[in-house]
């Protein structure tokens, strides 16, 4: 399952909430539709909910606050006014949730990792890794799996929030910069430092 | 930057293993019933503790009140100059009441009193003693004007009466 890949299901009936535009669907939560707002939830739950996870490396605590965040969003719904995308608007609710949250917490953590699916054996690029290219040829996938999570744990907030949107979720620089409130040019150079940290950290794994 | 994102290369596809992790099984059967149950059951108000709430809503509050819990010094510092302030308030109002006071004591001039008698006694060299309680002062008005005392104003008495906050029967 690719967590990137979150569409509404089939249109069935063009009243059914499924087959709404997010628009319409946002209309109706306003009003206190909760189908309608379910729906949404439906549509955005997978992304809300991996970004969240990829910042805490923790299921139980994703799961906590992608709930809080979808909750505080649906009461603070009567003051979105579309200025941005719904999408937008919820993505900025959760990520300001998770960095409140590892704040809070600082050093008090303990990674809760999720299984990697069956097609991880199955991509040529991680599979080159952990056989010809990474000097630690026996390395097995759950152990990078590890090593991976704690260099992002060493990164600053900012600057893994901006590592997991781009290179793990696959946004664009404008999309991140709308979602985190700065400009493109600090998405940009947050992202290049962060990179170099993390290369610094996983220089025994990644080829430079 | 190109060369740059070519030495990036091999960290990207590491980070491609970050999207295999996924959670359990049926997780997101439910996952949007349990967030409307929680809706219906009003439970968001409980899950959010004071802490995050005031981070969310004030931030700047929270992180001042985090300085608190990380360095004890700067509450007791806090602490005293909280006091200092308002033990220095209290003097200064004090101080303002009495001047207060004083301005409402000052009585007009009595009528049988001839200006040439009071003109005559405004001298520069004059203290309160001489006086009677009359200040000497650059302010042409004020300078004139006798202060009370604390055993009342020599010769003024008849003038004055005294104030009483008692209930009239």
């Amino acid at each position: 399952m690719n967590m990137l890949m979150s569409e509404a299901a089939p249109i069935a009936d063009a009243n059914s909430p499924t087959a709404m535009l997010e628009g319409d669907l946002v209309k109706r939560a306003q009003r206190g539709d909760l189908k309608a707002y379910d729906e949404l939830v439906k549509r955005y739950q997978e992304r809300i909910y991996a970004t969240i996870y990829h910042m805490t490396s923790n299921h139980e605590d994703a799961n906590d606050i992608a709930q809080d965040a979808f909750i505080k969003a649906y009461q603070a719904l009567k003051s979105f006014k579309g200025g941005s995308s719904f999408y937008t608007w919820l993505y900025r609710i959760a990520v300001n949730k998770t960095i409140n949250f590892l704040k809070q917490r600082k050093n008090k953590h303990h990674f809760s990792l999720n299984d990697l699916d069956f097609n991880t054996e199955h991509n040529p690029d991680l599979v080159a890794l952990i056989s010809e290219k990474t000097p630690l040829r026996d390395v097995g996938l759950t152990e990078l799996q590890k090593k991976l999570n704690e260099a992002l744990f060493k990164l600053s907030e900012p600057h893994r929030m901006v590592v997991v949107l781009h290179d793990v979720q696959g946004q664009s620089h404008e999309e991140i910069a709308e979602v985190m409130d700065c400009n493109i040019g600090t998405v940009r150079s947050r992202l290049f430092y962060a990179r170099q940290q993390l290369q610094g950290f996983l220089a025994e794994y990644v080829k430079s | 930057m190109n060369e740059q994102e070519q030495n990036f290369e091999s960290l990207k596809k590491l980070l491609q293993l970050k999207q295999h992790e996924v959670p359990p099984p049926g997780y997101f059967n439910n996952f949007s019933g349990e967030v409307i149950a929680r809706i219906r059951a009003g439970d968001a108000s409980r899950s959010e503790g004071l802490a995050e709430r005031l981070q969310s809503d004030a931030p700047w509050l929270a992180n001042f009140l985090r300085i608190f819990e990380t360095k004890p010094g700067v509450v007791g510092a806090f602490a005293t100059s909280l006091c200092l302030l308002l033990v220095l308030t209290v003097v200064f109002a004090e101080r303002s009441e009495q001047a207060t006071k004083d301005m409402l004591a000052i009585s007009p001039e009595p009528a049988g009193m001839p200006v040439s008698s009071l003109a005559s006694v405004a001298t520069p060299m004059m203290t309160t003693t001489d006086t009677g309680g009359i200040v000497a002062s650059t302010n042409p008005v004020t300078s004139l004007q006798p202060t009370p005392t604390m055993f009342g104003q020599p010769g003024y008495a008849s003038l004055f009466q005294s104030a009483s906050f008692a209930p009239a029967h």
